[in-house]
């Protein structure tokens, strides 16, 4: 038709675009980061680090004092560290676009928010709940090395070992959600990181002079996942695997639909 | 095609966009001209659907930005700030819009070459020159091979020779019926560039026309007359009824009589000129006076 235009663009079959381009751009955007890849990295190594310090330093206990250890629980101390790095994943895939300006350019481009974020959130959830299921099973297979020889080990066949480590993978995804809804609330990636450390670490510590009123440090995201979900032996005291991760559902939910509520009323 | 009724856009309790409404149509490129802070990039991004507009409409080929079925193919946008992520290359911007709205792969390439980025398309985007960048906003704007364009003040940053090639490539879009809408806070260049003008000054639509009617508005035809004889050509002028004043380099200028006229008129009177130019309206002027009117205006209507 033109001087300018030499390759046509032709019409496509679907009649409008809808979630699966939304997708299909949310996955070229975080492919083409290398911050994606630095945290994923230290997602890895972090977690792996950890784990081999905790599982070693049992080793210096001796035998005897084993009584309601969890070795599954013991050799999973490392996704302390691995839900830090998926929640800043999170945090980044939305902050990193309001910081950048790109934000113009994707809503453009998608201008229905909520598909816009639809995407966003399959793909967050989707690469957080791959590495999240990796790295829990690789810690439990570091942890178990290690301990072995010194201290009681758990195998996959052991009752509740399992549903503890898919649970816990699941739930790392989830905290990478919870770190998406954050950002979208926050908008900017300090803030945004402040607020998933603080709700998640740091909200625990400040609750603990609590412990004795129902202890409600119990609730807090870290404390979920050490505590509970990443538990094979019940702690007393603490809620139980499914209404743990069950809490964090909720958290996420509620992150993401404030989020979204924003997302549609503000100016971007 | 745009067409923007009565939107209205308040920042706190600054009033940014004010019942604003015109229609801006394909094939002629239309200037969105305005000094800055006078509303040009919100109005621009409520087009777009970025920005939530307090009351009004404004509707792309008919329809709200936002139910348009794939916008990348109906409108193409440069926005005012930067609007890519500094990490990524322009390839892998221009990626993910292209998957966005199911746009081939080639066509990154071919956007990539008009706008000249071909040679650093794989290098990280925040390392471009301020120029380089508005011409990644540019491609983007292009992708799609949409009917609708707007550009935000397109030349920021280039040097005379994009500059010139802005001004083509505006051109040449319009005269492939596309909806070319520019904005500037530069009236020489959208001058050189525009057709049509959507002239706004705090939020409000001052003038909505042709960049000639627009510079004709700004002062009345004159003619310029340098001669020798200056009484003599006083007192003539005068007797014909023609306003004219002494400038102080000693040239007389008259309104109200065409260049020809006063030719004639020294002819018959055996006058001696030594020149005899019309002087046009200047945009410029026009510009700055309808500008200020609209600050005058407003800042009276709140006393």
């Amino acid at each position: 038709m033109t001087n300018l235009m030499h390759v046509d663009v032709p019409t496509p079959v679907r009649s409008r675009y809808g979630v699966a381009q939304a997708v299909r751009a949310e996955c070229s955007k975080l492919r083409s980061l290398r911050s994606t890849t630095w945290t994923m990295a230290a997602v890895v190594a972090g977690s792996l680090l950890v784990t081999f310090l905790a599982t070693n330093s049992i080793q210096r206990h001796g035998r005897g004092a084993f009584r309601g250890f969890d070795p599954t629980n013991q050799s999973l101390t490392g996704l302390a560290l691995g839900s830090l790095a998926i929640g800043v994943l999170g945090v980044l895939a939305i902050t990193g676009e309001y910081g950048s300006g790109t934000i113009r350019s994707s809503l453009a481009a998608t201008p229905r928010r909520p598909l816009f974020l639809a995407g966003k959130a399959i793909v967050v959830g989707a690469i957080s709940l791959v590495v999240g299921e990796v790295m829990t099973f690789a810690c439990f297979f570091l942890g178990q090395g290690i301990l072995s020889g010194h201290a009681p080990t758990a195998t996959l066949g052991q009752s509740g070992v399992m549903e503890a480590l898919l649970l816990s993978g699941a739930y790392l995804a989830l905290l990478g959600l919870f770190g998406l809804g954050l950002g979208l609330i926050i908008r900017n990636t300090a803030g945004a990181m402040s607020a998933f450390v603080g709700l998640t670490f740091l909200l625990p510590v400040v609750l603990q002079p609590l412990n004795a009123h129902g202890n409600p440090a119990r609730y807090t995201p870290e404390q979920i996942l050490a505590n509970s979900v990443a538990a094979v032996v019940h702690q007393p005291g603490q809620l139980s695997p499914t209404t743990g991760f069950l809490w964090m559902v909720f958290y996420c939910i509620l992150v993401l639909v404030i989020g979204t509520m924003l997302l549609a009323r503000r100016d971007a | 095609m745009i067409s923007v009724k009565e939107l209205t856009k308040h920042y706190g309790s600054t009033t940014a966009v004010n019942h604003l409404s015109f229609e801006v149509a394909p094939g002629v490129v239309t200037g969105f001209l305005g000094p800055n802070g006078s509303g040009k990039s919100t109005t621009m991004r409520m087009i777009m659907g970025l920005d939530m507009p307090a009351s009004g409409t404004a509707l792309v080929n008919g329809m709200p930005y936002t139910a348009l079925p794939w916008p990348l193919r109906e409108v193409g946008a440069l926005l005012d700030a930067k609007a890519y992520h500094p990490a990524r290359t322009a390839y892998d911007h221009l990626v993910f819009l292209a998957k966005s709205n199911d746009i081939p792969r080639a066509r990154i390439d071919e956007v990539l070459d008009i706008v000249g980025l071909t040679e650093v398309a794989h290098k990280r985007a925040g390392k471009y020159s301020l120029g380089m960048g508005q011409r990644l906003g540019i491609a983007t704007a292009l992708l799609g091979d949409p009917g609708v364009l707007l550009f935000d003040e397109p030349i920021n940053g280039l040097d005379p020779e994009g500059i010139r090639w802005v001004r083509y490539l505006l051109r040449d879009l319009a005269a492939e019926g596309r909806t070319v809408f520019v904005s500037s806070h530069l009236i020489n260049e959208m001058s050189l560039t525009a057709e049509q003008l959507v002239v706004i000054g705090q939020g409000s639509l001052i003038a909505e026309t042709s960049v000639r009617e627009f510079a004709a508005q700004g002062t009345l035809e004159a003619v310029r007359v340098v001669t020798p004889m200056t009484d003599c050509f006083l007192a003539a002028l005068d007797d014909v009824g023609a306003e004219a004043r002494l400038e102080d380099d000693g040239s007389i200028v008259a309104t109200g009589l065409s260049a020809a006229a006063i030719g004639e008129l020294a002819a018959d009177r055996i006058l001696t000129v030594h020149e005899l130019s019309p002087l046009r309206g200047s945009l410029e002027d026009a510009f700055m006076e309808l500008t200020h009117d609209a600050v005058e205006f407003r800042t009276g209507s709140r006393s």
